[in-house]
């Protein structure tokens, strides 16, 4: 989807008209950022800055008035005329004026009903429903990840069902999810490639296949790394985003090793994140980051907007799944978790800087540890999907934990009936999930 | 769709981004605020064990953001055995005890220690607006600096949470308030600094470590504002700061931020044996970072080190008797599902955020019951003001009757 930098004539137009100037002063830092970072949108996100600033434009002053009348009572009770409020981007400044107003939770309201107000419009207006189509979060727990049969899903509160899966036909070598979504090691060289064909290549023929579409996290790196081999049965290479927290370790480090080299304090937040904000990154990218200019800034804005993604590759995973969400709603989405170590004695205080430079004792895996981790953010990552309307009824989730040989399935009746009933064997759910996806 | 006005906001604390740098020059800058104006010569004052007001003492330890559903639900006692069995048996018990203020670090507590919600910078830059409860029991009744201390692992806290900007108070009646977590950061930092990172894998080195970490340039990069006036550690405090390190290092037990605390709170007590003790836990805020294993990890700690904190009281005759000891969480965490990313954070309006829970053990508890009546977090102030005997002061919280002298 390589950046097009170019605004579309309809925004541009509302933009010559001045519609910012109709903005409330808490709108602004959003706007402003958004349009200045154009280039680094996904397609949903333009189309949300589109949405509010063409619907904005086409209203009356009345109208526009009346619209943003909660919003700008509220600021006026926060008086935020009198912070120090950056109009230009969002900063940890604003945000933290905001959050500690006790009005806030009132503006967040207001604002979301600008919002609402916003999106009706567009959906009135004839913009094609992205609910209609087929999607799939698939997330796997992969064998050395040994979840308890007891807890694995009890924080799903009956969501979904569990099933038996037999992971036998997985093939040499292969994981469920790297069979799931490349197929049969010997498809590509089938007579019928597509028979044994897996997800990626299913999705990558659809209509709206694009890169923003489709994603690829990996808590550690070989999954990653079975996409990019030569003689993958991945079609073609730059279809889908792919993510490994392991390959991005060197942006990881470097972008930690500024982060400890920059003398400021805590009062000054913004200017190390401006700094981190403008710094290069894309020498510290691996290939398949560099596929897209939106890529490399993807991951800048997980590492900035901090939830562990810099920590732990599996907090990596949840958090560039529920961002992938958020900003791209993707049609497929599949994350597999992984292993973390144990914090080392003494020094496991020191969490954000690299456990083995600051400590020589070997890194010992924490096995229990990775497993409570995952259970819990393989929930968080479809309760991320269920926030937005496009993955409210045609979504089928499908979470495998691989210890247990089971997976558990919350999805339409028409996914279920594609499935059938369990036990069933990997190939039978990748024939169901590529039938689901086609 | 969900506005993204906000994302910082959303997304809680930035804090686990900022490097140990600059945390310490962070520490560093208040610590020199606060350098020469507490203590000083008070300290030598602390030795006779005064016990002012009514004699009653007053321990409270907070335990960062804890969530009912880890811990007083069903599934969560599993995590909490000592609060939940030893200590809740004889506790005065109050399962809704209410944050309507601001759910971040620096605001939640000193919300608890001044009665009053406080809207303050959340980065601890600014004091709270009105006295806190060490300046209300020093002030009112004429107090010495030892007798009211701040031990916390929170780094999101500063020295300012010793005392408010109230022109008639302030940090000449302020706590005494130490972070023995930046002592291990510290420690940490200076050997990767000094290419001696392989000390920090030596339990034996470890503690030289630490010690030089104290000894360095600064102690208020550290957060201590224990000083004499000649700018040298107080020695009764170097010897209570190093009894404690050694503990800490050859328990052979856990190395968490909130050990050090604990055993730096115990040398504390046996030290100083201060009327007015503030511990703040924070191995819990592992939650920022994604790990739910290490934030539940984090609230079995902190249950332990509550227990071993009654222990002590019971066994040390300077408490054994007449002290009050109040557990609570500064907020819970955001529920599973929110935008504000669930356990990660506590930033979400909801119940999961606000609602927490209080016990009280010791002196002021008649019987051992459950007070099923909502509380707030600012009640707690003025009931503990009660208990030392503090002339009253105008607050938003009223002072809960259940807990009497």
């Amino acid at each position: 989807m390589q950046a097009d930098a170019r605004l579309p004539e309809k925004l541009e137009k509302a933009l010559k008209k001045d519609v910012l100037k109709r903005l409330p002063l808490t709108f602004l830092p959003y706007v402003n950022q958004q349009i200045i970072q154009w280039s680094y949108l996904f397609p949903n996100e333009r189309k949300a800055v589109e949405a509010l600033l063409v619907y904005v434009n086409d209203l009356t002053a009345e109208q526009s008035e009346r619209l943003f009348r909660d919003v700008v009572e509220i600021e006026g009770k926060m008086g935020v005329r009198h912070w120090k409020f950056s109009t230009a981007e969002q900063t940890i400044q604003d945000s933290s004026q905001l959050a500690s107003s006790p009005w806030f939770q009132d503006w967040r309201r207001a604002v979301q009903a600008v919002f609402d107000a916003a999106e009706e419009n567009a959906r009135m207006a004839g913009g094609a429903s992205d609910a209609l189509r087929n999607r799939l979060v698939l997330l796997s727990m992969p064998r050395n990840i040994a979840v308890g049969e007891a807890s694995v899903w009890r924080r799903w509160k009956g969501m979904g069902e569990a099933h038996a899966v037999d992971p036998s036909v997985s093939g040499m070598g292969q994981g469920a999810m790297e069979y799931l979504l490349q197929g049969a090691p010997d498809a590509a060289a089938s007579a019928v490639p597509s028979v044994g064909a897996g997800l990626l290549i299913t999705m990558q023929k659809r209509r709206d296949s694009s890169l923003a579409n489709i994603w690829v996290v990996d808590a550690e790196k070989s999954l990653v790394e079975s996409i990019l081999a030569p003689g993958s049965t991945n079609a073609q290479p730059g279809g889908a985003i792919l993510l490994s927290y392991v390959r991005l370790e060197r942006y990881r480090e470097s972008f930690a090793h500024e982060m400890n080299s920059m003398r400021k304090d805590l009062s000054d937040a913004d200017t190390v994140f401006d700094r981190l904000r403008k710094v290069e990154v894309t020498k510290w990218c691996p290939r398949e980051v560099l596929a897209d200019p939106v890529i490399p800034e993807f991951v800048r804005s997980l590492y900035l907007s901090g939830n562990g993604a810099v920590i732990f590759g599996n907090s990596f995973v949840e958090w560039a799944a529920s961002e992938a969400f958020r900003r791209a709603r993707p049609a497929l989405l599949a994350a597999q978790f992984g292993m973390r170590g144990k914090p080392k004695p003494f020094t496991g205080v020191a969490v954000f800087e690299n456990p083995d430079q600051v400590n020589p004792l070997p890194t010992v895996d924490d096995l229990p540890g990775s497993a409570t981790d995952a259970e819990m953010l393989a929930l968080y990552v479809w309760l991320a999907a269920c926030r937005y309307d496009e993955y409210q009824k045609r979504t089928a989730c499908v979470c495998l934990a691989e210890s247990l040989g089971r997976a558990y399935v919350v999805a339409p009746r028409e996914f279920n009936a594609l499935l059938g009933k369990g036990p069933f064997s990997l190939a039978r759910l990748r024939g169901a999930l590529c039938e689901w996806m086609a | 769709m969900e506005h993204e006005l906000c994302p910082a906001a959303e997304m809680g604390t930035t804090d686990e981004l900022l490097p140990l740098s600059s945390r310490r020059r962070f520490l560093q800058a208040a610590g020199v605020l606060a350098a020469g104006r507490l203590v000083g010569p008070a300290f030598a004052e602390a030795g006779p064990r005064e016990a002012a007001g009514s004699g009653h003492r007053v321990i409270v330890v907070v335990i960062g953001g804890v969530r009912r559903e880890e811990t007083f639900s069903r599934e969560g006692l599993v995590n909490i055995p000592h609060l939940s069995g030893e200590l809740f048996s004889k506790c005065l018990f109050f399962p809704h005890a209410r944050n309507e203020g601001v759910t971040a670090h620096f605001n939640a507590i000193s919300s608890i220690l001044t009665g009053n919600w406080q809207r303050v910078d959340d980065w601890g830059k600014l004091a709270p607006t009105t006295p806190t409860l060490f300046e209300q029991f020093r002030k009112g009744l004429g107090v010495s600096a030892g007798n009211a201390w701040v031990v916390a692992s929170n780094k999101a806290l500063t020295s300012q949470i010793g005392a408010s900007s109230d022109s008639q108070y302030g940090p000449a009646y302020g706590a005494n308030v130490i972070f023995p977590k930046q002592l291990m950061l510290q420690a940490v930092a200076d050997a990767l600094r000094g290419g001696r990172t392989a000390n920090m894998a030596d339990r034996s080195k470890v503690e030289a470590e630490l010690e030089s970490a104290m000894q360095g340039s600064n102690y208020e990069g550290l957060g201590w504002n224990i000083f004499d006036a000649s700018d040298r550690l107080d020695p009764r405090a170097r010897e209570t700061i190093q009894n404690a390190i050694a503990t800490f290092v050859h328990s052979g037990g856990p190395t968490s931020g909130d050990e050090l605390t604990f055993f730096m709170s115990r040398e504390v007590m046996r030290k100083f044996a201060p009327q007015l003790l503030v511990v703040a836990y924070s191995d819990v805020e592992a939650a920022h970072f994604g790990s739910y294993a290490m934030h539940l990890s984090g609230i079995r700690t902190a249950d332990r080190l509550a227990y071993q904190m009654w222990q002590e009281i019971e066994a040390n005759p300077e408490y054994r008797g007449k002290t009050t000891m109040v557990i609570l969480p500064e907020f819970g965490r955001d529920p599973d599902g929110s935008s504000t990313n669930g356990f990660f954070n506590h930033r979400a309006n909801e119940d999961s955020t606000r609602d927490t829970w209080m016990i009280a053990l010791g002196a002021a508890v008649d019987r051992p019951q459950i007070v099923e009546r909502t509380v707030r977090h600012v009640d707690l102030c003025p009931t503990l003001a009660g208990l030392l005997g503090c002339p009253p002061v105008t607050m938003q919280g009223v002072r809960l009757a259940e807990l009497r002298g």
